[in-house]
């Protein structure tokens, strides 16, 4: 592409600075904002409630002639797009009276599909200590896995904290296992092979790559639905950073993205293990993707793209809702699930493929956007340090 | 809503119909005028195909028919995808074979 190809002036460098910089202003007025007002919460749950008092993260819950009612257990966990809480109320009988949702920040499709209600209301009215905990096999059928987990933790947490504070009650919380298993080896030998054709030229190399995209498409995309996404960025950016025992894999790809841009130039995540990337080369060979399109064309809508990205993570670096940048259609291919405008973008996207060289990379993926900027930073790098010796 | 009916009447099959005669009669004397071979083959590929994308008209007909828009919108544009790169699979087959010599002349006319 021809931004690879022009040359780095300052004047480009200036603008990714205040690029970045409008960001970091726009996440730090995000994380200023003042944190969700409990005490509305608590008297829904607790009608006779008039007063509280916070001993860690439990609300001791008293009416107005001061008897205490019950107590407020404040569970927190991390979901797909960042922290989730809940307040879980439990009376002075040991019976659970009611749960809400505190604050979370999952992908709205996700969410309204991970049947929370559902699982909030079965649970009510269930003692403390026999509340169900297989709200996961709801969340196997239905895709929305990391949400799910996020509110069975932080409602076992939240009743754990209870029972340790009201009736000194010890409940262990099960210790997460270390998850390194297909998914992670399939990612480093990607890379790896990745790495090692780069000695490779022609027909060779293309077979190899051919065959670590179509790897990546059926292990990374249908199989897993684990490709990297602007959402997931945005929310370890933003601070909220997935939890290393369950969430390897986005670290993995995360390391490869950024070390093979800086280290060769070009990132070695796009090329092998992009499994969006995958399914508009297979479309483009059905195609014959002889299109040709000019170059202002091309740079109008590399433009229109680098827009796109700096809106979406203003947007939720602004609001602290790392969902809002998602506007990837890869859920709609490899789960069936989006929105109607992330359905016509991938019907767009995968017609345009037939004509066009994976116009996703080129006119669409935030991850260009990136890679475009780390690669301008490196050679003004360069540049400079080759002026500053001569 | 009473218009959208129109798709779960018998009507709208018949405009099926015509359509998939239309597509069949039309490609025959497309490929004949240009004198690209039409093996049998070709012909399964061409019915296959004239029957998925059928299919996507006629779900989408009948979602929207039944009160169902967002089936309809997006069982349009999973199953049109799918049509449309199936299309343009079975459309660089069906040209396949095409004389050198007559693809330069329909070029140049």
């Amino acid at each position: 592409m021809n931004e690879r190809k022009s040359p780095i002036r300052e004047q480009r460098i200036v603008r990714y600075i205040v690029a970045v910089a409008i960001l970091a202003a726009a996440l730090t007025y995000g994380r200023t904002r003042a944190a969700p007002d409990l005490e509305p919460l608590i008297e829904s749950i607790f009608p006779a409630a008039a007063s509280t008092q916070q001993d860690q993260n439990v609300y001791h819950v008293y009416d107005t002639d001061d008897h205490l009612i019950g107590w407020a257990g404040l569970g927190q966990s991390g979901g797909y797009g960042g922290p989730m809480s809940v307040l879980v109320g439990i009376d002075a009988t040991g019976t659970v009276v009611g749960v809400r949702i505190v604050e979370q920040r999952e992908t709205p499709v996700f969410w309204s599909r991970a049947r929370v209600p559902d699982y909030l209301r079965a649970i009510t009215g269930s003692r403390y200590d026999e509340v169900g905990y297989d709200y996961q096999d709801i969340a196997a059928v239905t895709g929305a896995t990391l949400s799910t987990d996020a509110v069975i933790e932080s409602v076992r947490t939240s009743i754990a904290d209870v029972a340790g504070v009201a009736f000194d009650v010890h409940m262990p919380l099960p210790r997460k296992p270390f998850e390194f298993g297909l998914l992670e080896i399939v990612i480093l030998a990607l890379f790896a092979v990745g790495i090692a054709s780069r000695r490779l030229r022609g027909p060779k190399r293309s077979r190899v790559r051919w065959g670590a995209q179509i790897t990546g498409l059926v292990v990374l995309g249908f199989w897993k639905e684990s490709p990297i996404t602007l959402t997931k960025i945005t929310a370890i950016l933003s601070g909220y950073l997935p939890d290393v025992r369950t969430s390897i894999a986005i670290y993995l790809l995360l390391a490869g993205f950024l070390l093979t841009t800086i280290l060769y130039g070009r990132n070695l995540y796009c090329l092998y293990a992009c499994p969006f990337g995958a399914a508009q080369r297979i479309v483009g060979v059905i195609g014959g993707r002889r299109l040709k399109l000019p170059p202002w064309s091309v740079r109008a809508m590399e433009t229109a793209r680098n827009v796109v990205v700096f809106g979406a993570l203003f947007a939720a670096f602004l609001t602290l809702q790392p969902a809002l940048a998602g506007y990837e259609p890869f859920a709609v291919l490899f789960s069936l699930r989006g929105t109607n405008l992330q359905w016509l973008l991938l019907f767009i996207v995968l017609v345009a493929s037939l004509a066009i060289r994976t116009p996703w990379c080129a006119f669409f993926c935030p991850m260009r956007t990136i890679e475009v900027v780390i690669q301008d930073t490196k050679r003004w790098l360069r540049r400079k340090r080759r002026e500053a010796a001569t | 809503m009473r218009a959208m009916q129109i798709f779960n009447s018998g009507f709208f099959w018949f405009i099926e119909g015509i359509l998939c005669v239309v597509m069949i009669l039309g490609l025959r004397a497309f490929m004949r005028e240009r004198g690209i071979p039409m093996p049998a083959w070709k012909w399964v590929v061409f019915g296959v195909w004239v029957l998925f994308a059928g299919f996507t008209i006629a779900f989408v007909g009948t979602s929207l028919g039944e009160g169902e828009p967002t089936a309809a919108t997006r069982g349009g544009l999973l199953f049109g995808l799918i049509a449309v790169i199936g299309g343009a699979g079975a459309w660089r087959a069906l040209v396949s074979g095409r004389d050198p010599g007559e693809r330069a002349q329909v070029t140049d006319s």
